[in-house]
């Protein structure tokens, strides 16, 4: 370890701007072994062909990227070496003290900064490693999971580039029938400003494995964050992710998420946008195998100029598969919100259950939401139902409460407490439901 | 000791009078029945009293102790003791029964407006809430109290509830707020027999010298659970006739019908 603390830093000093040089000399500066520097050229050579992406695209015809240029973000941060915990922040070491976890790493910048782990997860067969170290240390289970079942390096141009410089990630790999019963914690705090990150999430179980996993995703100050999770879910397999995002609100942040579901596989994906000056965000769920359960839950709550976009893709490839998806956001001042989702359902997929809904509190009039729900459906024994809602808070409700005694104030804050809740009730982790509380409360004041 | 008065009440929704001149008093330790047909206005007297911002007021008052309470919001209008037990109870979605009630409970009983508390422990979310313990175990006794299911608690307010179970809890949060006035708008529609003995039994507790209330209603049939002292008949908008519980019987035998062709011309006009 110790001829790589001080060497990547002289060659990351050196880095200029985003090209193929950089991503050699970022494989370099990690000991990278020869098919992970392939990889990431590859990638590259990907991302240099793909266009940005423009107005014409459905995918970003509300979401426009006015003001973001690559060249103003330095490509990578620079790594600093792992710590004691006193020596992280009082907020990060709150955060870890506050879940009752099975293990938690962190994140800095380009690295791995902290970990701790329980013993008894190694003894059954659990990995729960930094990507970097699971390069080295695992290399036959990454390299046929890293991006290759759920997110392809040329899916989009964010995840080409992801591809080729990711930094962070957290590689989790479950065997057949290992319980894992409580979380995995991860969190990633962006500290340098002006910077790119590029935070990886691999999760892998195997038949009847059980995990939770939680991301944390923090700061990225005047920064970007491209990042990519990828869920490869065993059959049988219970699967809990909580994706965290409470980034600056001048980050420009780009995520691409998909979770592969085996057979009889059950999977609860909590998604969280409190963050970023935008975010757009890909969620897939793709389930494979028959009697696939999935469901996607997510909230967010933009405030200020704050530009919030969902895109899912619920897809039924196999037959009596369930998948229910809702997303509710709150927004205030200038604010905007954009979902678009398709449910998917190929010729076969019989059975198939699927639900989608998105809801809308309006709690500005100067803030927009838009709702683009749809269904592709080539099977014809299904039922698949979608609702988008967009309201401001009822003032039935108000009245009902203010004729209870609360103020005005306070019954606004209750409802728009309460429209959340349908999310936070189905959030597995009791420190993570306090949490969104304390933001949701925190964004309603001000 | 306290008097609600309702004077020459006049109230209008988009435009169109609905009450046309109320006159009305209750004292504490009273119970007021006040009978009348469907689309009479009986809900719009009781949404006014308590504050409702869609009707706006023509003409008149409503005064407690003298003093009146039009200006007031309905917030204060329930510091002011005024309870309003809705007809059609909202479904709040996501609100528990007991966090919005912990919030209610502590305003009229004044914690939150209590600055050295709220200084002593600055910052800690929830501080000047009536403190937990004592809150739950409030809640608990009375949920038992008034045959409300403990479960019930939990629940999101009204979300689900039968029409039987929306009424209990109303009289459960009449029950913790203690006003000196409650107004029960058809606390006994669409309940069955015993659903109705409960929330009258409920009723019957809450009937303490200090209390006053306004049965609205549109059957007789609650009378023989809860013993009104006054009768009002209700009708087109006003109070066409107050009597003692001879009037409910009178209008058991006689019908609505009746009420129209006695009242209807003089209501008319
Ligand atoms: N919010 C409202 N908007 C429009 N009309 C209303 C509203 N509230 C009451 N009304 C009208 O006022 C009349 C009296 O209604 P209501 O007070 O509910 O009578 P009751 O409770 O005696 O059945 C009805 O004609 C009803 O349609
Ligand atoms: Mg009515």
């Amino acid at each position: 370890m110790s001829v790589l603390v001080k060497e990547p830093e002289a060659i990351m000093q050196s880095v200029q701007g985003f090209s193929e040089d950089t991503v050699r000399a970022h494989s370099a500066a990690r000991n990278e072994p020869a098919w992970m520097l392939e990889f990431r050229l590859d990638a590259w050579r990907q991302f240099e062909t793909m266009p940005w992406p423009s107005a014409n695209d459905e995918a970003w015809r509300r979401t426009r990227l006015t003001g973001f240029d690559i060249a103003n973000f330095k490509p990578l941060a620079v790594s600093s070496g792992t710590v004691e915990k006193a020596e992280l922040s009082r907020l990060l070491q709150e955060e870890i003290n506050e879940m009752d976890s099975a293990a938690s790493m962190v994140f800095e910048d380009s690295s791995l900064r902290y970990s701790v782990f329980h013993a008894k997860l190694s003894e059954c067969g659990v990995i729960f490693a930094d990507l970097q170290s699971a390069v080295r240390e695992h290399p036959d289970l990454v390299q046929k999971y890293f991006m290759t079942k759920a997110v392809k390096p040329g899916l989009n141009k964010f995840t080409a580039l992801h591809a080729a410089l990711w930094d962070t990630g957290t590689f989790v790999y479950v065997p057949a029938k290992a319980r894992v019963t409580l979380p995995l914690q991860v969190i990633l705090n962006q500290v340098s400003d002006g910077v790119g990150g590029y935070h990886h999430t691999l999760v892998v179980t195997e038949e009847g494995a059980e995990v939770t996993v939680v991301d944390d995703l923090l700061g990225a100050k005047d920064g970007m964050q491209a990042s990519v999770v990828e869920l490869v879910i065993g059959n049988s397999s219970v699967v809990r992710y909580m994706n965290l995002q409470d980034f600056d609100h001048s980050a420009w942040n780009f995520l691409t998420g998909r979770a592969v579901l085996g057979r009889d596989a059950d999977l609860r994906w909590i998604q969280v946008s409190w963050g970023s000056r935008l975010t757009k965000a890909f969620l897939d769920v793709d389930l494979q195998g028959t009697g696939g359960h999935a469901e996607l839950l997510g909230i967010y709550f933009p405030i200020g100029h704050q530009h919030i976009d969902h895109q899912t893709l619920q897809i039924h490839r196999a037959p009596h598969c369930f998948s229910d998806l809702l997303f509710n956001g709150a927004l205030k001042d200038k604010s905007r919100s954009v979902y678009m989702g398709v449910i998917q359902v190929f010729p076969g997929a019989q059975k198939t259950d699927a639900y989608q809904r998105n809801g809308n509190l309006i709690l500005d009039a100067t803030a927009r939401a838009d709702s683009i729900p749809g269904l592709e459906i080539q099977a014809d024994d299904v039922r698949c139902t979608h609702a988008a809602t967009a309201a401001q808070v009822e003032e039935e409700y108000v009245f009902y409460l203010m004729a209870r005694g609360l103020s005005r104030a306070q019954a606004e804050r209750m409802i728009v407490q309460g429209f959340f809740q349908a999310v936070l009730d189905r959030v597995p982790v009791e420190s993570v439901v306090h949490k969104l509380e304390r933001v949701i409360e925190r964004k309603i004041g001000g | 000791m306290s008097v609600l008065e309702i004077r020459n009440l006049h109230a209008t929704v988009e435009d169109r009078e609905i009450l046309k001149g109320v006159n009305l008093t209750l004292r504490s330790g009273e119970i007021h029945a006040l009978m009348g047909p469907n689309g009479s206005g009986k809900s719009t007297l009781a949404y006014v009293i308590a504050g409702h911002p869609h009707y706006e007021i023509t003409d008149g008052d409503i005064l407690i102790d003298g003093e009146s309470i039009l200006e007031m919001e309905p917030d204060e209008r329930t510091k002011a003791g005024v309870f309003l037990a809705f007809q059609y109870p909202v479904a709040v979605p996501g609100v528990s029964v007991a966090n919005f009630l912990r919030t209610a409970v502590s305003n009229v009983r004044g914690y939150t407006t209590r600055p050295v508390e709220a200084e002593g422990r600055s910052g800690v979310i929830g501080s000047n809430l009536m403190p937990m313990r004592e809150f739950r175990r409030e809640l608990t006794d009375k949920m038992k109290e008034f045959n409300v299911d403990p479960s019930f608690a939990r629940r999101y307010l009204n979300d689900g509830f039968s029409g039987g179970e929306k009424k209990r809890t109303e009289v459960l949060q009449m029950a913790m707020l203690e006003p000196k006035f409650g107004i029960l708008d058809e606390s006994d529609s669409g309940l069955d027999i015993d659903a109705l003995r409960v929330v009258s039994d409920g009723i019957n507790k809450l009937a303490t010298p200090d209390r006053g209330f306004l049965l609205i209603t549109h059957y007789q049939r609650i009378l023989n659970y809860v013993k009104p002292n006054y009768v009002s008949i209700f009708y087109g908008g006003r109070v066409v006739m107050t009597g003692g519980p001879e009037v409910a019987h009178m209008l058991e035998e006689k019908g609505y019908g009746w009420v129209e062709r006695e009242f209807g011309e003089a209501v008319a006009a």
